[in-house]
């Protein structure tokens, strides 16, 4: 390396010039690719959607299929929700509604699709989650199906669904208690808080079966 | 040092992994499968080339006593040119990946090769060494990823192998163990185990 003297003046330019160049080319670069990663984000979206109603879609076909099986929708209070027709003899014979789900984990936002079959049960058909950046192996088990599978079956009619170390097998609270994830303690409450926003936030869609 | 040796030299004998010892955490964690390991090996091949060959185009320009701000500027901006990159065409692999293409920032393969070669070698031997020591450190993050999956998930690149073999109908069942990061560190020791004994004149006295 050559030994050379640098004045602080050549040392403060030399930093302000690097700095700007590589913020320009940053820019340059994220504005020219923002159009697709939206793509791919948007895709991805409608992607989950469809799972909940257990619809597999490519990232290629999802736009299609998603244009084939869901209604975007607004409720009472303003807050989008998406519906889906009844479709063929299973989990899925009566049609109903996917709510969105947005809440915050334990490092980062969590957020999922939970659908409710539209008959006076009120039962989870399907539910997807994902998450920005929960530990791998931990929290992070959210975004696999095993815990997604955890819902089918259970209700949102008059209490949110909530989760719970030991989950009750007794009914009626095994409709409203789902298995936490061992060693995800703060994960899981915070999808416990977000199905709580969520049944709050669209209580007008639920079948009121109490009163 | 010819340039030939640039490359072939972290191949094996100096190896960024085997021998260095730099760069194990990513190896640990990318290597569940063979996809992700060779986007992952790309990536650090594209990046470790190119910050070699700036920071060795402007090494003379560099006051030392901010070379390693300079360098972490250089290493992050190109870090997040791949992953922005990474986010408009493999969508998928830059989900799996996540955090660790912004790990490539801190991978000390990099800053090691900027500090120790690029800062004093001209252009084409950085951008050389660059490239062999990005391969040097793909070669072991790409046979890692072969092992874990074909073993672990009986499949490659996605592709049922064992299932198309026939395996499992005569009793055959994947090992979960090479999923865990455990057995990538075990592995890795095993590699360095053989590389050491058919290479003794790197084992120290």
């Amino acid at each position: 390396m050559a030994k050379k003297n640098f004045s602080n003046t050549y040392i403060f330019i030399y930093s302000a010039v690097l700095v700007v160049v590589a913020a320009l080319i940053l820019t340059v670069v994220s504005v020219s690719l923002k159009p697709m990663q939206t793509k791919n984000q948007q895709a991805e979206q409608k992607q989950m959607i469809l799972k909940t109603i257990g619809v597999e879609a490519t990232r290629d076909n999802a736009a299609e299929l998603y244009a084939k099986y869901i209604t975007e929708k607004t409720n009472e209070k303003g807050l989008p929700y998406y519906s889906f027709e009844a479709r063929g003899e299973g989990l899925y014979r009566h049609g109903g509604y996917i709510i969105p789900l947005n809440g915050t984990g334990l490092w980062g936002p969590i957020w999922g699709y939970l659908a409710i079959d539209i008959d006076a049960s009120s039962s989870v058909v399907g539910a997807v989650f994902d998450h920005k950046g929960e530990t791998p192996g931990l929290g992070g088990e959210i975004a696999t199906d095993k815990f997604a599978n955890r819902f089918i079956g259970k209700s949102m009619d008059v209490c949110p669904i909530v989760l719970k170390k030991n989950a009750s097998k007794d009914f009626p609270y095994s409709k409203y208690e789902v298995d936490a994830i061992s060693g995800g303690t703060m994960t899981s409450n915070g999808v416990s808080a977000m199905l709580e926003k969520a049944f709050n936030d669209y209580s007008d869609l639920v079948e009121w079966l109490m009163i | 040092m010819k340039n030939i040796e640039l490359i072939k030299l972290p191949f094996s004998k100096n190896n960024p992994i085997l021998v260095q010892v730099l760069g194990v955490c990513s190896c640990l964690a990318v290597t569940a499968q063979l996809k992700p390991a060779v986007v992952m090996a790309l990536s650090v091949i594209v990046v470790v080339a190119l910050a070699n060959l700036i920071i060795s185009l402007l090494r003379n320009t560099i006051p030392p006593r901010i070379r390693i701000i300079v360098q972490l500027v250089v290493v992050s901006t190109l870090v997040v040119l791949v992953d922005q990159v990474l986010k408009a065409y493999v969508y998928d692999v830059s989900k799996q990946l996540s955090v660790f293409v912004g790990l490539i920032i801190t991978n000390c393969i990099v800053m090691g090769r900027l500090e120790a070669f690029a800062m004093s070698n001209p252009p084409l031997p950085s951008l050389l060494d660059g490239i062999g020591n990005g391969l040097g450190y793909s070669v072991v993050l790409v046979t890692l990823g072969f092992v874990r999956e074909l073993l672990g998930s009986g499949t490659l690149w996605g592709y049922p192998v064992m299932e198309r073999l026939g395996l499992y109908h005569i009793g055959y069942e994947n090992n979960g163990l090479m999923i865990m990061p455990p057995m990538a560190l075990i592995l890795v020791g095993i590699i360095i185990w053989i590389h050491r004994t058919r290479n003794k004149d790197i084992c120290e006295k």
